[in-house]
């Protein structure tokens, strides 16, 4: 729909009438006439109709997915940038009208009984007996009556065939954290640089270890790729304004949105990860602000409409897996509490893990030829973790529509979901070369998060 | 008074020279934005402080712009009038308030009996010679009599 507008430009010169337009009556094979259809270069709104059918049309028929995302962003005009990272009060609740998504709190029970799928299970620490565990099929059973234990805890998990040993992944983390941030002799952090000074390094250092690690596990993320600070973009309409100034004044707009956004890691698999939920499911509301975006504070500039998930569209890692954020200098938590803003440290996380999973799933759809006109017909799915080095945040996301122009919500019923939970510490501190505090259940859960893979795999 | 060293007690409380104006917003604002017109010298912190230690208001962000005043309009003479400028601040108020900014001139009750125009009249009429008479306490002397 972006270039719907400017289609009258052109239009000169070109012989459209040997092109058959959509909106044309049926004309029996006998008729003597061409077929009488409204003007497309007149200032009426049979015209503008008809130019953007014509628009719709010609992205149907584009002949490769560059062409069509080409044609998709081909008009420029002034746009909303959304960052995902924002210090906006309440930029979540904004952020869920604007992507019409419904916010979950909790993780769906699909991820935490993915443990029982995976042929890893935790055995806890204190009933570490390896050989005693039966190990079980691979696939493990039931995860439909595991899916209410499975939220408890591990025993459930206690099915696998080769137990995920808990020990040693509490080692790989912490030697990962000891060595950037008390074995490797720094200099002090330049200012306001302390986050890319250890807690950058040991999140890339933790990722990588551990997908190396569990790639016997899950042969996913053997065939997975792992990119350091890729870029990952969408545009997208919603909502209509009218122009306010210049000599487009009076003319009523789709209100346009850009996401930018550089995950600190992502993985991207060649296959796409199973639906949460099935498509059309209910599981809340969208927040409805009437309000123009402007008052989040959000800004208007013009630039290139790009769609990008982290690759080309021929690369065949074409689906995400999981992101990993970090949170920049300027969100600390120090600073939100020194503000008496406490509240707004949650929204942080949220608004990052919404807006990122938005932009990257319908990126992703759109790698498939899925645009506003042509909806999903599957949910695409995507994991991402946020953190700050020490707090994370885990978020689930089911893009189940991109429909989201003026034109395409009236009829839609479906909404996009978001599961996500609070930020909780992965240690507590680092101090003489060991790490107190370790929380097992954060790791256990990252772990998890890598190990999700399609049923078939 | 003593001259005051860092940490000593305050012995003397200085009132800023700013003003603050709460103005109705042009354009429909979320409910927790205030809009101020505020002094042009005062800054994001100044009116951070302002609001929260003079009037207790709990503060959560704020965002100033300053609007030019037009220089279009001509005088009797044909020189320029400028409109001032003027510093615009739209301040989020925080723990979850919320303000609408009120009704200044709600319409006034109207009287449910038939309004002719004699009865506005006599009404008229009854008014004006309540104030033609005096002091009630003066027993209907006039006022000029007197010491």
């Amino acid at each position: 729909m972006a270039a719907s507008r400017g289609r009258r430009l052109l239009w000169h010169g070109r012989c459209w009438f040997s092109q058959t337009e959509s909106g044309v009556p049926p004309q029996p094979p006998d008729s003597l006439y061409p077929p009488i259809v409204a003007s497309a270069t007149a200032k009426s709104k049979a015209a503008k109709r008809r130019r953007l059918e014509h628009f719709n049309q010609r992205v149907h028929a584009a002949a490769s997915i560059e062409e069509k995302l080409r044609l998709y962003g081909q008009l420029q005009r002034p746009k909303y940038m959304l960052y995902p990272q924002t210090f906006a009060l309440n930029a979540d609740r904004w952020y869920r009208s604007f992507t019409k998504t419904v916010f979950v709190p909790g993780l769906p029970p699909r991820a935490a009984a993915a443990a029982a799928k995976a042929p890893g299970a935790v055995a806890p620490e204190a009933a570490e007996t390896p050989a005693g565990v039966a190990p079980e099929a691979a696939k493990a059973p039931e995860p439909g009556t595991a899916a209410p234990e499975a939220a408890k805890s591990p025993e459930l998990a206690a099915a696998a065939a080769p137990c995920l040993d808990m020990g040693e992944l509490r080692s790989l983390a912490c030697d990962a954290l000891l060595q950037e941030s008390f074995y490797q002799n720094k200099k002090r952090p330049f200012l306001y640089r302390d986050q890319d000074h250890t807690p950058g390094p040991f999140l890339t250092q933790l990722v990588s270890t551990l997908a190396a690690f569990l790639c016997g596990r899950n042969p996913l993320l053997a065939a997975s790729s792992l990119d350091l600070k890729p870029q990952v973009n969408y545009y997208w309409h919603h909502g209509e304004e009218v122009v306010v100034h210049g000599h487009r004044k009076g003319r009523v707009d789709p209100v346009r949105f850009q996401i930018d956004d550089n995950p600190h890691l992502q993985i991207r698999v060649p296959k796409q990860l199973p639906e949460i939920v099935p498509l059309e499911s209910d599981l809340g509301d969208v927040p409805v602000i009437d309000h123009k975006p402007s008052k989040l504070p959000l800004f208007k500039k013009q630039y290139e409409n790009k769609v990008y998930i982290g690759s080309k569209v021929a690369d065949p890692c074409c689906y995400g897996h999981t992101q990993f954020h970090l949170i920049p200098d300027k969100l600390k938590r120090e600073k939100f509490v020194r503000a008496n803003l406490e509240d707004q440290i949650e929204v942080v996380y949220r608004a990052n893990g919404i807006a990122s999973l938005f932009a990257w799933t319908a990126a992703q759809a759109m790698y498939q030829g899925f645009w506003n006109e042509a909806d999903v017909t599957r949910p695409f799915v995507s994991q991402a973790v946020v953190t700050d080095g020490k707090y994370f945040a885990f978020f689930c996301y089911q893009l189940n529509t991109l429909a989201l122009t003026v034109e395409t919500i009236q009829n839609n019923p479906r909404k996009n979901i978001c599961w996500g939970t609070d930020s909780k510490p992965l240690y507590d501190v680092v101090e003489d070369g060991s790490v107190k505090g370790f929380n097992d259940e954060v790791l256990l859960q990252l772990v998890r998060f890598l190990l999700n893979r399609p049923k078939e795999l | 008074y003593p001259l005051f060293q860092l940490g000593g007690p305050q012995l003397r409380i200085f009132r800023p020279n700013f003003f603050m104006l709460a103005v109705r917003p042009g354009v429909p604002q979320p409910e927790d934005t205030v809009q101020f017109r505020v002094s042009m010298e005062m800054t994001k912190v100044d009116i951070k402080n302002y609001l929260e230690k003079i009037y207790n208001v709990p503060v959560a962000a704020v965002r100033t712009r300053i609007q030019y005043g037009a220089n279009n309009k001509r005088n009797h003479k044909n020189q320029r009038v400028k409109k001032p400028d003027y510093k615009v601040a739209y301040v989020q108020l925080g723990q979850g308030q919320t303000f609408q900014f009120p009704n200044l001139f709600p319409d006034k009750e109207q009287d449910t009996e038939t309004r002719s125009f004699d009865d506005f009249k006599n009404k008229y009429m009854e008014r004006e010679k309540q104030r033609q008479k005096g002091d009630p306490r003066r027993g209907g002397v006039p006022d000029w009599f007197g010491l």
